[in-house]
């Protein structure tokens, strides 16, 4: 179950790899943030308990509800263009991120006969925050980098559960909420640049050099 | 339970009752009463009089010990001088932003001293990001587009760094795995105990995660971009703040995981790659004072400098290690000293341009010759602590398996003194072509501090109290280093 929902992490990663539009961004951390919140409710169907759900609820609550939200929010607010500007040709990034991947995987395979771990989760982790940087390298607007941030995270998260840590519930949701306020205040400078740059792209961010 | 309320949980009520109060002088009063508190109990349990107890995930060592002492200094005296800085005059946009300033400070001192305290991987990262957040939205303060672009560079970069650095972390439960620490709580003394037994390939990738990312945080070049703006954009009080405390708790979590490392057959990669981060961090400022035109960002770079010196004996061992303990503290100081004057230059000059800071010993004469004297503490001239630091770095350098280094770090430090030194007497004494009619300076709270400061360096350097020498050395054997 765990592979499964991993590689349908990994298609939603060429999606985002392949499409032109703002919001498609935001419908990918969606489907993300739930195929993680489902991967972490698989083992409350054998032993259920109350206390052990809070921490998928509160990521669902999180990364499915209150990210997306707040980001299409500044979109709407911003009047953000639907196109995105990449920086390089889609077909060269998706090529890159294959590449990129077929590499992760190949790797993760090797390592995987040394170290007990998932390797499909663990390469789809991996290629989440490989993807997530590339997003910030290759993309004008400032919007998409925090989705390529969020993205990053998503990925820290699935392979956290590859490599079977387990942080203190407590702990885990002092994660969740400090990603969350990370996004809180980049909202917030977002708005201020759009209002003192006339625009939010990285363009516009040149002032401070040595 | 009294340390950790004292530690953490007194400075988030204070946090949360400034954001209810509107009054600046109320939270001013509230802050400064949770600043006193903090100072006497952290310096109480380093001088031993109080042995603190705190619950899991929280404990004191003499690394953190020292480290927390640092941080209640630091932020003592920025918020003593906090109320000073809030009566300037700044733009009507700015104003506004006022009312948060201390419930965020409060904040700071709240995540920043869990950071310190925390005693597992997962603690301390919640903690570090705790302090971004906090800090972010005060280097906003002057609400301007160099702020503004400052503030989203740092929130951005240490961001990322701070998530590399959880990479890090979960390799290190990887290599974890077949030990006895399997599926165990990531706290750093188990790990220390059981470091032997770790995956050394694993162990060394999250290493470089760590270090990488924390880098973005400490201001080690090449990720230094994000913390030099930020700390030159940021008012003088946070940026006093930022290089004196904020770094020190970014270092801490390389200097754990460094700990750990350094029972594991990836100890010498380990050394190899602090030593070249400090040099890079050397030679990063070493080429900017060559073409120096903003005084703040000078003084970020040579936080950037020094932090790379600490680092780099850090990863010597011997005796640097024990001089860059003490760096740490006399840097921290210094800084103080260095930041908030050069706030008070920036006010009266209105620019950070070291071309437009003209005569400046002759129409503010009080904050020109503290500032002169902070260059010369910090440039290690007698009888002020770097001076005898950076003494002992280089004597721990010499005698160490890597001599040739110290080649290079005199090099850079002598470039770095020559230049420095060049911008700071051209704004001393440079004649300006505009010849404004100024009044007399004041004696102010800002110059108050910097004397005080001042003398508590020498102070230390010349006494060199026992219970911090044997604070050092405690920490030296906890790092298994032979002097």
């Amino acid at each position: 179950m765990e592979n499964v929902l991993s590689i349908l992490f990994c298609l939603s990663l060429f999606y985002v790899a392949v499409t032109w539009r703002v919001k498609a961004y935001v419908t990918v951390l969606r489907f993300q943030g739930l195929i993680l919140a489902v991967l972490l409710m698989i083992p409350f169907i054998y032993h259920f308990s109350i206390f052990g759900i809070i921490l998928p609820f509160t990521l669902l609550l999180v990364k499915v509800f209150l990210i997306p939200r707040y980001i299409n929010k500044i979109i709407l607010d911003l009047d953000v263009k639907r196109r995105i500007e990449p920086t390089i040709q889609q077909m060269f990034f998706l090529l890159l991120v294959i590449v990129s991947m077929i590499i992760i995987f190949l790797v993760s395979n090797i390592i995987s006969q040394k170290t007990p771990l998932d390797v499909i989760p663990f390469a789809s982790g991996f290629s989440a925050i490989i993807v997530g940087i590339y997003i910030i390298m290759f993309r004008k607007k400032l919007i998409i980098h925090v989705c390529g941030f969020l993205i990053l995270e998503n990925g820290i998260f699935l392979f956290s559960s590859a490599v079977a840590s387990e942080f203190p519930m407590m702990i885990e949701i002092g994660i969740l909420l400090d990603v969350f306020v990370v996004v809180f205040l980049m909202g917030i400078a977002l708005n201020k640049i759009s209002s003192t740059f006339e625009g939010f792209e990285v363009t516009h961010l040149g002032r401070l050099k040595d | 339970m009294f340390g950790l309320f004292i530690f953490i949980l007194l400075p988030l009520f204070s946090a949360v009752i400034c954001y209810f109060i509107k009054n600046l002088k109320i939270q001013y009063g509230i802050s400064l009463l949770v600043a006193i508190l903090h100072l006497s109990l952290s310096l109480f349990v380093f001088l031993g009089i109080y042995h603190i107890q705190l619950p899991t995930f929280f404990s004191i060592d003499s690394l953190s010990k020292f480290f927390l002492l640092i941080l209640s200094n630091v932020y003592f005296w920025t918020v003593l001088v906090s109320n000073s800085y809030l009566k300037r005059p700044v733009i009507p946009k700015a104003e506004g932003g006022k009312k948060y300033y201390y419930m965020l400070l409060n904040f700071y001192l709240t995540s920043n001293s869990a950071a310190m305290l925390s005693d597992h991987f997962g603690m301390y990262w919640v903690a570090a990001e705790a302090t971004t957040l906090s800090v972010a939205p005060l280097i906003y303060f002057y609400r301007n587009e160099e702020a503004l672009e400052a503030m989203w560079k740092y929130l951005f970069l240490v961001s990322i760094g701070i998530a590399f650095a959880f990479i890090g972390i979960l390799f290190l439960t990887l290599s974890a795995k077949g030990t006895t620490l399997e599926g165990k709580q990531l706290f750093f003394w188990e790990f220390i105990r059981n470091a032997k037994q770790l995956n050394p390939i694993w162990i060394k990738a999250s290493f470089i995660f760590i270090f990488v990312g924390l880098s973005t945080k400490i201001g080690i070049a090449p990720m230094h971009s994000g913390d030099i703006d930020a700390t030159s954009n940021a008012p003088s009080p946070i940026a006093a703040l930022m290089s004196g405390s904020l770094r020190l708790t970014a270092l801490i979590g390389v200097m754990r995981i460094f700990q750990i490392i350094r029972q594991t057959s990836s100890y010498e990669f380990a050394r190899t790659l602090l030593v070249i981060g400090g040099l890079l961090s050397l030679f990063a400022a070493f080429v900017y004072m060559f073409k120096v035109n903003n005084f703040k960002r000078m003084l970020a770079y040579s936080s950037v400098e020094h932090l790379g010196l600490i680092l780099l004996s850090v990863g010597i061992g011997g005796l640097a290690f024990v001089g860059a303990m003490y760096h740490t503290v006399y840097n921290s100081i210094t800084k103080i000293v260095l930041f908030l004057m050069a706030g008070n230059i920036h006010r009266h000059y209105k620019s950070r341009e070291i071309d437009k800071v003209n005569s400046a010993l002759n129409i503010i004469p009080k904050t020109s010759w503290l500032f002169l004297i902070a260059y010369l503490a910090i440039s290690g001239i007698p009888p002020f602590g770097i001076f005898f630091s950076e003494i002992k770095i280089f004597e721990g350098i010499l005698f160490s398996d890597k001599p040739y280094v110290l080649g290079f770090v005199m090099f850079f430090l002598l470039f770095i003194f020559v230049n420095m030194g060049k911008a700071i007497f051209t704004m001393l004494y440079k004649n300006g072509d505009n010849q404004i009619n100024h009044s007399a300076e004041r004696f102010e709270i800002t110059h108050l501090n910097a004397i005080i400061l001042l003398i508590l360096l020498i102070i230390i350097s010349v006494v060199s109290p026992d219970i911090l020498y044997v604070n050092i050395i405690n920490i030296t054997k906890d790092f298994g280093l032979n002097l």
